[in-house]
C-alpha cells in the first residue's frame, strides 16, 4: 500500500482548512482573527513539510500522483503565496464575519492547486484543477456588495467553465484515441494519435483551456477585469498562484504527454507567447488602474514563461520553473502593496472611486515607506532589473533562447522587458517624486509583514540564486 | 592581501549610499558622502601606488563562487586598462561633493546617495571580471543617473530622463544578446558553463560559425557605441548632460564604460573576427565622423552647457578612432582620452553650472565680461577650456596628439576627417570664452560674487591635475601602453 507520508504537506493543509471551517463556527466575529493566524500556521507548516521533502520521490494511489522535484518546487510556489496571501488576509477580513469561509476557500483552493502538481493522471488533474477553480470563483465574489467584485466573480466563472469545458473535451478526445488518462501511459501510446486530426483536435483543446486559466492572449480576456475586480488579496493569489497552476498542468500535458504532438503544438505556443508579450506590455502602458496594470503585466509576464515551450530546452524548462517562483513573489507582493494602499485610500474616504488609480500613491513613499520601498523592490523585479528574482529568471529563460538559436525571440522578450520597464518606472515615479498633500499614515502591520517577506526573497533569489536554480534545473529534469 | 581592497571600493560607495538616504538633515547626507569618497579615494590612492604599471596580469583580484551552476562568479580585478578609470572616479567624486558641499538641494539625502550609487556601479564596471556581474553593474549604473536627471534636472527633464534610459537600455539589452550568445557557445565547446570575461574572450576564436563570431561581435560593438556614445547613437547624450544637474553631468561624464568596453571587450575579440577589416573601418569611420560632426554641433550651440555637452561628443569620437587605430601608442592615445575628458568635462560642467546660477542663463550671447566679476572662476575655465582644445601641455593635447599621429599609421583617411575637426574645435571654445567671459560686461547682472571657497578648491584642484598629467602624463600613461602592447599584439596574431 502507497506510502501516505508524501501525503502529509497535503493533508496537514486540508486539516487545517477544516479545522478553520469548523472553529469559525464558535467563534464572534471579533475572534475571528485567530483564524487567519491559524490559517497561515497550518500554510507555514506544509510549506515547511514540502522544503523538507524536497530530493524524495515517490508515486500514490495507482501511479496517479506523483511526487517529483516538479511537483514540490510547484508546491513552494503555490504554499509561498497562499502564505503571503494569507498573513495579508488578517488585515483584509478583519471584521469580516465570512472570515472562516474566505480562509477555507483560499485554503482548498491551495490544496487544489497542490493536487494539481502533483497529477500524474488527467483525470486527476482535472478535478484538482476544478477543486482550484471553484474555490477561487467564490473568492473573487468574496465582497459580496460590490458589483465590481460580483463582475469579476462572474467572468471569472463563466470563463473558467467554458475553459473545462474545452479542456475536458481535449483531455476525452486523447483518452478516447489513447485508452487512458495517465500522463504516462499516453506518452507510451502516442502514437495512436500522431497522424490523426485527433491529435490536433485535442492539442487545440487542451492549448484553449489551459491558455484561458494563464491567461494567454487571445484567452486573456477576463484577467484584467477580474483582476482589478476581486479583492487585492484574492487577485494576489489568482495572478500569483492560480496562473501558475494552468503552468504546471501545461508543462505536463505538453512536455509529457503530447511531447510527440511537439510540431503541432511549438508553432502555436511560439505565436501564443510573442502575442501575449506584447500585447500585454502594450497594453499595461496606457493603464491608470494599477491592478489592472498589474493584470496586464501579468499576462505579458506569462507570455515569457509560455517561451519555454518554444526553446524546449532544460535550461529554459529551468528558467521558467525559476520564473514562477520569481512572479508568484514579486505579483503576489505587488497586489497586497496594492491593497495596502486601497486599504489607506478607502479608510480616508468610504467611496473612493478606484482605489488603486495611480493617483493615489503620489507621495506614497513618504505616507507609507515600508509599502512604497516593498512596491518599488517588486516592479523593479517585475521589470527585470539586476539583482532580483525577476533579473535572475528573466537571465535564465532570455538566455536559454539564444542556447536554442531562437534569437528573434530573444528579441522580441527583450524588447518587450525594455517597455515593461515603463510602466513600472511610472509608479515608482508616483510613489517619489510626485508630492502628495495627504498625511503619513500608519502602515497595517498585517500587510507590511507580507509584503516584507515577499521583498526578502525577490532579493534573495536575486543575490543568492543558487539553491533556487539547482532546483529549478531538477524539476526541469523531470519533464526533460 | 588582508582587505578585499576591491570589493571594499566598489561597496563603500554602494553601503554608504544606503546609509545616506537615512540621514536626516542636509549636513548628515553631505558629511557620509564625503566621507565614503574619501575613503574610496584613500583606498584607491593606496592601491595605486603598490600597483605595478609594467605588467598586463589582472591584480588584487578576488574570486568566490556565486551561482556555480551557470558558472557565475564573483570576480573582481584591475590592470592598467581599469587602474586609470577608477583612480579618475576616485579622484573626482570627492571633489564634486566638495563642490556642491553648500548649495541648498532639495531631498539632499537623495542626491547624495545617488551620486555614491552612481560611483560604485561605475567602479564595479571597471573591476568586474565576470560577465554577469560586469552586466549587473552596468545596469545598475543607469538607475541612479535616471533618478538624477528626472528629480534634480532641468525644464525638459522627463524627456532627457527618459531618452536616455531608453536609448541606453536598448543598446545594453543588445549587448546582453551577444553576451548570452559567446556564453552558450563558449558552454557548448568546453561543456562547462562559465561567465568569466577572460575566459570567454579567449573562446571566442574556436566558435566555429563565423556568422556567429560577427554577430556577437556586433551586439557587443552597438552597446558600447550608444554608451560612449558615437555617431550617430549620440542624441540622448546632449538632452541628458544638459537637463541634468551640474552633479548629475559630472557623473554622466565620469560615466565611462562605453569606452572602457572597447578596450576589455571589443579589441581583444577584433583579431578573431570574421569581417575584422570592416569592423575597423565602422569604427574608424564613426570615430572620425564624431569628432568631426560633434565639433560642428558645438560650434552652432548658443547654450554654453549644450555646446560642452556637444564637444564631448567630438572628444569621445577620439577613444572611437584611436581603438580602431591599432597601434600601441593610439590605443594608449584612446585610453588616455576617457581620463583626460573625464578631468576636462567635470571642470566644463562646474563652469557652467556656476554661470548659471550666478546669471540665470546659460546663452552665451546673453552672458559677457564675467571675467571681471568672476576671475577665480575666469582662470579654472580657462583651464579646462585650452585643454578641451588641445593647447600642448594640458592633457588633451596629450591624448589628440597620440590617437592623431598614431592612427595616421594604419586609417590615413579617417585621421584626415578628425584633423579638419581641430580647427572648428579651437574656434568655438575661444568664441564661447571670449563671449561668454571676456568683452562688455552685462550690467543687467548687477553685481555678481565670484565662485565660493569650496567650488574654487575643488575646481582648481582638477585644473591642477589636468596641468599636471598634461606635463606628466606617465603615470596613468605607462600603464596603458603596456596594456595597449598586449592589445595590439594580439592583431599581429592574427595578422595585420
Amino acid at each position: 500500500m502507497a506510502d501516505l507520508t508524501l501525503l502529509t504537506p497535503e493533508l496537514t493543509l486540508v486539516g487545517t482548512g477544516l479545522a478553520v471551517l469548523l472553529i469559525g463556527l464558535f467563534l464572534s466575529t471579533k475572534a475571528k482573527k485567530i483564524l487567519g493566524y491559524l490559517a497561515s500556521l497550518g500554510i507555514l507548516a506544509s510549506l515547511v513539510l514540502v522544503v523538507m521533502s524536497l530530493g524524495t520521490e515517490g508515486v500514490l494511489f495507482n501511479d496517479t500522483l506523483s511526487f517529483d522535484a516538479l511537483s514540490q518546487f510547484f508546491k513552494i510556489v503555490f504554499l509561498s503565496v497562499a502564505l503571503l496571501v494569507s498573513i495579508a488576509s488578517i488585515k483584509y477580513t478583519e471584521g469580516n464575519s465570512h472570515t472562516e469561509e474566505f480562509y477555507s476557500l483560499m485554503i482548498f483552493a491551495t490544496a487544489g492547486m497542490m493536487f494539481v502538481a502533483s497529477a500524474n493522471d488527467l483525470m486527476v488533474l482535472f478535478v484538482a484543477f476544478e477543486l482550484a477553480s471553484l474555490a477561487t470563483y467564490a473568492l473573487a465574489g468574496f465582497e459580496k456588495k460590490n458589483p465590481a467584485s460580483l463582475e469579476a466573480s462572474m467572468k471569472y466563472f463563466m470563463i473558467g467553465s467554458l475553459s473545462a469545458a474545452l479542456m475536458l473535451f481535449g483531455i476525452s478526445f486523447i483518452y478516447g484515441a489513447t485508452g487512458t488518462t495517465s500522463i504516462p501511459g499516453i506518452a507510451e501510446n502516442i502514437s495512436l494519435l500522431l497522424g490523426s486530426p485527433m491529435g490536433l483536435l485535442s492539442v487545440v483543446l487542451m492549448i484553449a483551456g489551459l491558455g484561458f486559466k494563464i491567461a494567454l492572449v487571445p484567452f486573456h480576456m477576463w484577467a484584467p477585469d477580474t483582476y482589478q475586480g476581486s479583492p487585492s488579496v484574492v487577485s494576489s493569489l489568482l495572478a500569483a498562484g492560480s496562473k501558475k497552476m494552468g503552468f504546471v498542468a501545461a508543462f505536463k500535458v505538453f512536455m509529457i504527454a503530447l511531447v510527440a504532438l511537439q510540431a503541432e503544438w511549438t508553432t502555436a505556443f511560439a505565436i501564443l507567447a510573442v502575442i501575449t508579450m506584447t500585447l500585454g506590455n502594450v497594453v499595461a502602458l496606457s493603464q491608470t488602474s494599477v491592478k489592472r496594470m498589474l493584470a496586464y503585466s501579468s499576462v505579458a509576464q506569462a507570455g515569457y514563461i509560455t517561451m519555454a515551450f518554444v526553446v524546449m530546452s532544460k535550461t529554459a524548462l529551468a528558467g521558467a520553473i525559476l520564473y514562477a517562483l520569481s512572479h508568484g513573489f514579486m505579483k503576489a507582493g505587488a497586489f497586497i502593496a496594492t491593497a495596502a494602499v486601497t486599504y489607506m485610500v478607502l479608510s480616508e474616504k468610504k467611496d473612493a472611486e478606484m482605489p488603486d488609480h495611480i493617483d493615489n500613491f503620489r507621495g506614497l513613499g513618504k505616507r507609507m515607506p515600508v509599502t512604497a520601498l516593498c512596491m518599488t523592490i517588486f516592479l523593479f523585479a517585475l521589470a527585470g532589473i539586476p539583482l532580483t528574482a525577476g533579473y535572475m529568471s528573466k537571465f535564465v529563460l532570455f538566455a536559454s533562447t539564444i542556447e536554442a538559436g531562437l534569437v528573434w525571440l530573444a528579441v522580441i522578450a527583450i524588447l518587450n522587458s525594455a517597455i515593461s520597464l515603463f510602466y513600472y518606472a511610472r509608479v515608482v515615479k508616483y510613489m517619489y517624486f510626485l508630492p502628495s498633500d495627504g498625511v503619513k499614515i500608519a502602515e497595517p502591520k498585517p500587510y507590511t509583514f507580507a509584503m516584507v517577506i515577499a521583498a526578502i526573497f525577490v532579493l534573495a533569489i536575486g543575490f543568492w540564486s543558487e539553491p533556487f536554480i539547482y532546483w529549478a534545473m531538477e524539476a526541469a529534469k523531470v519533464l526533460i | 592581501m588582508a582587505i578585499p581592497i576591491l570589493s571594499s571600493i566598489v561597496l563603500i560607495p554602494l553601503l554608504f549610499a544606503v546609509l545616506t538616504i537615512f540621514t536626516k538633515t542636509r549636513e548628515q547626507a553631505r558629511a557620509s558622502a564625503l566621507l565614503s569618497s574619501v575613503l574610496v579615494l584613500v583606498l584607491t590612492l593606496f592601491m595605486y601606488f603598490n600597483f605595478d604599471s609594467t605588467t598586463t596580469e589582472m591584480q588584487f583580484q578576488e574570486l568566490a563562487q556565486w551561482v556555480p551552476s551557470l558558472g557565475i562568479h564573483y570576480q573582481l580585478g584591475i590592470d592598467g586598462i581599469s587602474m586609470p578609470l577608477v583612480l579618475l572616479n576616485a579622484i573626482v567624486i570627492p571633489f564634486l561633493i566638495l563642490f556642491t558641499w553648500n548649495d541648498n538641494k532639495q531631498q539632499a539625502n537623495k542626491f547624495y546617495a545617488l551620486i555614491l550609487a552612481t560611483q560604485g556601479a561605475v567602479i564595479g564596471v571597471f573591476l568586474a571580471l565576470d560577465f554577469f556581474l560586469f552586466y549587473v553593474f552596468w545596469e545598475l549604473t543607469l538607475v541612479p543617473l535616471f533618478f538624477m536627471v528626472s528629480m534634480w534636472g532641468g525644464p525638459a527633464k522627463h524627456k532627457a530622463s527618459i531618452k536616455f534610459f531608453i536609448y541606453t537600455h536598448v543598446g545594453s539589452l543588445v549587448m546582453l544578446l551577444g553576451i548570452f550568445a559567446l556564453y552558450f557557445a563558449a558552454w557548448k565547446q568546453t561543456g562547462t558553463p562559465n561567465m568569466g570575461i577572460e575566459h570567454l574572450l579567449s573562446q571566442f576564436q574556436f566558435i566555429g560559425d563565423s556568422l556567429s563570431r560577427d554577430l556577437i561581435f556586433v551586439a557587443l560593438l552597438f552597446g558600447f557605441l550608444v554608451k560612449i556614445p558615437s555617431f550617430p547613437f549620440h542624441s540622448w547624450l546632449p538632452d541628458a548632460y544638459v537637463e541634468a544637474p551640474t552633479a548629475g553631468s559630472v557623473l554622466f561624464v565620469l560615466l565611462k564604460i562605453g569606452g572602457y568596453g572597447l578596450f576589455r571587450v571589443t579589441l581583444p575579440l577584433l583579431p578573431f573576427t570574421p569581417s575584422m577589416n570592416l569592423m575597423i573601418t565602422i569604427m574608424a569611420l564613426l570615430g572620425s565622423v564624431s569628432v568631426l560632426y560633434g565639433a560642428f554641433l558645438a560650434l552652432a550651440q548658443k547654450d554654453l552647457k549644450r555646446m560642452v555637452a556637444y564637444s564631448s561628443i567630438s572628444h569621445m569620437g577620439y577613444v572611437t578612432l584611436g581603438a580602431a587605430g591599432l597601434v600601441s601608442l593610439s590605443v594608449s592615445g584612446a585610453m588616455f582620452q576617457q581620463f583626460s575628458h573625464g578631468l576636462i568635462m567635470s571642470i566644463m560642467f562646474m563652469a557652467c553650472g556656476v554661470i548659471n546660477n550666478a546669471t540665470g542663463t546659460r546663452i552665451i550671447n546673453d552672458l559677457g565680461g564675467l571675467a571681471r566679476k568672476m576671475p577665480k572662476l575666469a582662470v579654472i575655465m580657462m583651464v579646462a577650456f585650452m585643454a578641451s582644445l588641445g593647447l600642448p601641455g594640458l592633457t588633451g593635447f596629450i591624448a589628440e596628439f597620440l590617437v592623431l599621429t598614431f592612427t595616421y599609421i594604419n586609417q590615413p583617411t579617417y585621421v584626415i576627417i578628425a584633423i579638419l575637426a581641430i580647427i572648428i574645435t579651437a574656434a568655438y571654445h575661444l568664441w564661447a570664452m571670449q563671449r561668454a567671459m571676456f568683452g562688455v560686461y552685462n550690467e543687467k547682472f548687477g553685481a555678481l560674487k565670484d565662485i565660493s571657497a569650496s567650488k574654487t578648491f575643488s575646481m582648481a584642484v582638477l585644473a591642477i591635475l589636468i596641468l599636471y598629467f598634461g606635463l606628466h602624463p606617465s603615470p596613468v600613461l605607462d600603464m596603458m601602453i603596456t596594456n595597449s602592447e598586449k592589445l595590439v599584439s594580439l592583431m599581429a596574431v592574427a595578422g595585420v
